[in-house]
């Protein structure tokens, strides 16, 4: 019995097709999905966008080998989502970020957003948002695209929002702020461009409909209600929708897999919460974008969120102790 | 890997065709007692096992000599005719006959008084066409099947499923429901939802009604009109249908086809969603085996050990509306009480998770791990041919208090 068999088979549970997609081509395809945003971002921006978009990348895929050395893992840098990780964070950041600014944010994006929380999938935050909130609390004025781009003739709709009130942004065109005329985060601002890659990776199917599409509802109906509350001290919901993060933010950061509920009923809560809290931030608060930190809040519900199920089929069940008495004994035993 | 797809759709199917003698038969064990022992001579439908439960007992598909018997199954090396006599059928029904039926080699499982009976046309998976050949061409034997399972259970209504577009002519007073011929609706938990309109545990039986598959009954009927135990399955065979002998090694019906098997190679017993693979090319197909695929290594999935990426795809496509990545995700920890938060009995363990998965994770292999260590956690008795280690394995995990169960 014990001579070898031949052939050889290999013996694996079922199922035995699959239907071809990989992590990898998950975040490659995601990747292309931002490659518009990158070329207008090089584009309006120029090199100053490229370095801080390479620097990012550079040091979030370094940290992820060195994490992964760390914890004494397989090296997953070959899946693409330190890569992507870094060049989401390099889109939140201004054109003008310093090199420091740039490293630090990109490497807690890995390391404090990613790795401590045990790598790729446990992330309960979107590990670039991580990063970028740790800059924005540590270093508020070099986030701040007023004060360190001052050479440019692009408005920041925004802050003029914030700091001048809805005269001041009466004037700008939505058109204009659709294809990216304004400051910002460098790739975040490309409103047409990431549009493009939302619809592709929807298309693709790599992001599902329901938390893109209750996100961008939840913004446009608070700035809408707020609006109808008092026209003079709030901005029109597109303007809203068309400026800062926010498509960005629907189609790229709400979407993180890992970070954003399963099944449809808590996506479509979860992208309505996040929709909601961006507004309620850019009223209320003292940061003129409220995406990012919204996204973050929204993504604390998301484990309350995923006990929103369905009834499982054939109704919720458990397996009962057996007793060890007599009875199962003489069942067991005869 | 990519061209597969989940129609049901048979098309045109060819005649049954029987398959050639082999000379040795690996016939499979499943918790059966062997009653004969190596070196003893067996005629055709001589009874060589016992079924420890309602399976029904073994007998042995051709006569030869038992040459090895082991837990798992028994080779017997065939030799000419030679058949047992044929039995007699009692004129009673009810439990006397299914007794018999179980006797002669019937799965009798499912045969218990109810007021619905619920047959099943649909095919059971992609590329499996078993059925059509039965309804067609051997109309008699599935209506002698019929009308002896009427007899165990008493049905006073009779439902045909069948796959839209698929042929499938009704019984006489039957009802025909359509379901749509996509898999997983061929499996026996959501056929039934489509009659009845309850869902029932899987692994349970339904309440008020019985599910036997076309394939039963033409196996039932022929039992009734040879008098001679089943020791037969039908099987789909690139993309022909074949009446094989229970035991027949998977690599002479792979020669057989026309085909061969190298180094490396998946050979599946089954369909490609929920078949079993096959350990060696001597290993023989089994009663309830449906088809056979070879599969090269490039074509294959293998299923690497990879995280969750928590994306949620897997539970997007779950028919039974769980999370098949969270209790993967417990299963991988050893969690095994936790699965039960993730209601992993409702699994009808359709596959489709597992081919959807972008991670790649082994999600029905660790779904059905988690079902099996449950049973034995909450099982009274460790069984007595459990290896030693695995006890300890798997004993631990219930005395670790649960935290994150609220
Ligand atoms: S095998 Fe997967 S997809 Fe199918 S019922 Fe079970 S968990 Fe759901
Ligand atoms: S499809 Fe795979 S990676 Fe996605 S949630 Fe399910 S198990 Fe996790």
């Amino acid at each position: 019995m014990l001579r070898p068999q031949r052939p050889i088979l290999t013996v694996s549970m079922a199922p035995h097709v699959h239907c071809g997609r990989t992590i990898k081509g998950h975040m490659g395809e995601t990747i292309i999905a931002l490659m518009p945003a990158m070329v207008m971002a090089a584009m309006v921006f120029g090199m100053d966008a490229v370095r801080v978009m390479a620097l990012s990348c550079a040091v979030a895929v370094t940290t992820e080998a060195l994490c992964n050395r760390l914890a004494g893992r397989d090296p997953a840098v070959d899946d693409l989502h330190a890569l992507l990780t870094g060049l989401l964070f390099a889109c939140l950041l201004p054109a003008s970020a310093p090199w420091w600014l740039v490293t630090v944010g990109s490497a807690s994006s890995i390391g404090l957003g990613k790795a401590i929380f045990g790598g790729l999938g446990a992330t309960p935050l979107c590990p670039p948002l991580v990063g970028w909130a740790v800059c924005r609390i540590s270093w508020p004025k070099a986030m701040d695209t007023n004060t360190t781009m001052l050479g440019t003739t692009l408005p920041d709709p925004l802050q003029q929002l914030k700091f001048f009130g809805t005269d001041a942004v009466a004037s700008l065109d939505p058109m204009a702020l659709f294809t990216g005329h304004q400051l910002g985060g460098l790739g975040a601002v490309h409103i047409a461009a990431l549009l493009a890659g939302g619809v592709f990776l929807l298309i693709r199917r790599h992001i599902a409909w329901e938390v893109p599409v209750a996100f961008i509802a939840g913004l446009l109906c608070t700035a809408w209600i707020y609006q109808l509350l008092d026209p003079a001290a709030h901005a029109a919901p597109l303007l809203h929708l068309l400026t800062g993060s926010a498509v960005f933010g629907a189609f790229f950061l709400a979407t993180d897999p890992a970070s954003s509920p399963i099944g449809r009923i808590p996506s479509l809560i979860y992208g309505l919460m996040a929709g909601v809290m961006v507004i309620i931030i850019r009223v209320y608060s003292i940061y003129p974008d409220g995406v990012p930190f919204a996204i973050l809040l929204a993504n604390l519900f998301t484990p309350l969120l995923d006990r929103i199920r369905p009834r499982p089929f054939g109704g919720p069940y458990t397996l009962t102790q057996e007793k060890e008495d007599q009875a199962t004994c003489v069942k067991h035993c005869g | 890997m990519t061209d597969f797809s989940f129609s049901l759709l048979t098309g045109e199917t060819g005649p049954l065709v029987k398959g050639a003698r082999p000379d040795r038969l690996r016939v499979p064990l499943q918790g059966h007692r062997p009653v004969l022992a190596e070196g003893d001579q067996v005629l055709a439908g001589t009874l060589i096992a016992e079924a420890g439960d309602d399976r029904g007992d073994m007998h042995a598909p051709l006569a030869g000599t038992i040459r090895a018997v082991d837990r798992f199954a028994m080779l017997i090396e065939t030799t000419d005719d030679g058949r047992a006599e044929p039995q007699a059928a009692p004129s009673e029904g009810g439990d006397i006959l299914r007794r018999w039926l179980r006797s002669m080699g019937i799965d009798v499982r499912p045969l218990r008084r109810a007021p619905v009976l619920i047959v099943n046309a649909v095919p059971p998976e992609p590329g499996i066409s078993i059925h059509d050949p039965l309804l067609r061409d051997y109309r008699k034997t599935v209506d002698l099947g019929l009308d002896t399972a009427r007899r165990v259970i008493d049905h006073s209504r009779l439902f045909l499923v069948a796959a839209r577009g698929n042929r499938a002519n009704a019984f006489a007073d039957c009802t025909v429901v359509h379901v749509p011929p996509v898999y997983p609706n061929g499996l026996d938990p959501l056929v039934v939802r489509a009659v009845t309109g309850g869902e029932t545990l899987p692994g349970r039986h339904p309440d008020n009604a019985v599910i036997l598959s076309v394939r039963d009954l033409y196996f039932i009927g022929r039992v009734m009109e040879t008098g001679r135990p089943v020791t037969q399955t039908v099987m789909t065979i690139a993309g022909q249908n074949r009446l094989v002998h229970v035991g027949t090694p998977a690599g002479f019906l792979v020669a057989e086809a026309g085909g061969g098997v190298e180094d490396g190679d998946h050979v599946i017993l089954g369909g490609l969603m929920r078949g079993i693979p096959a350990l060696n090319i001597d290993q023989g197909v089994d009663k309830d085996t449906t088809g056979l695929h070879i599969l090269s290594k490039t074509r294959a999935f293998v299923p690497v050990d990879g995280p969750c990426l928590g994306c949620g795809e897997c539970e997007r496509r779950c028919p039974a509306r769980i999370m098949p990545g969270m209790i993967s995700r417990c299963a991988e920890f050893k969690q095994f009480a936790r699965t039960e938060t993730f209601h992993i009995h409702s699994c009808i363990e359709c596959g489709i998770c597992g081919y959807w998965c972008k991670a790649r994770r082994p999600l029905l292999q660790y779904i059905r791990l988690a079902k099996y260590e449950l049973a034995l956690l909450r099982s009274a008795i460790v069984p007595a041919d459990t290896p030693a280690n695995d006890q300890g394995r798997s004993r631990p995990a219930d005395t670790r208090p649960e935290k994150n169960d609220a």
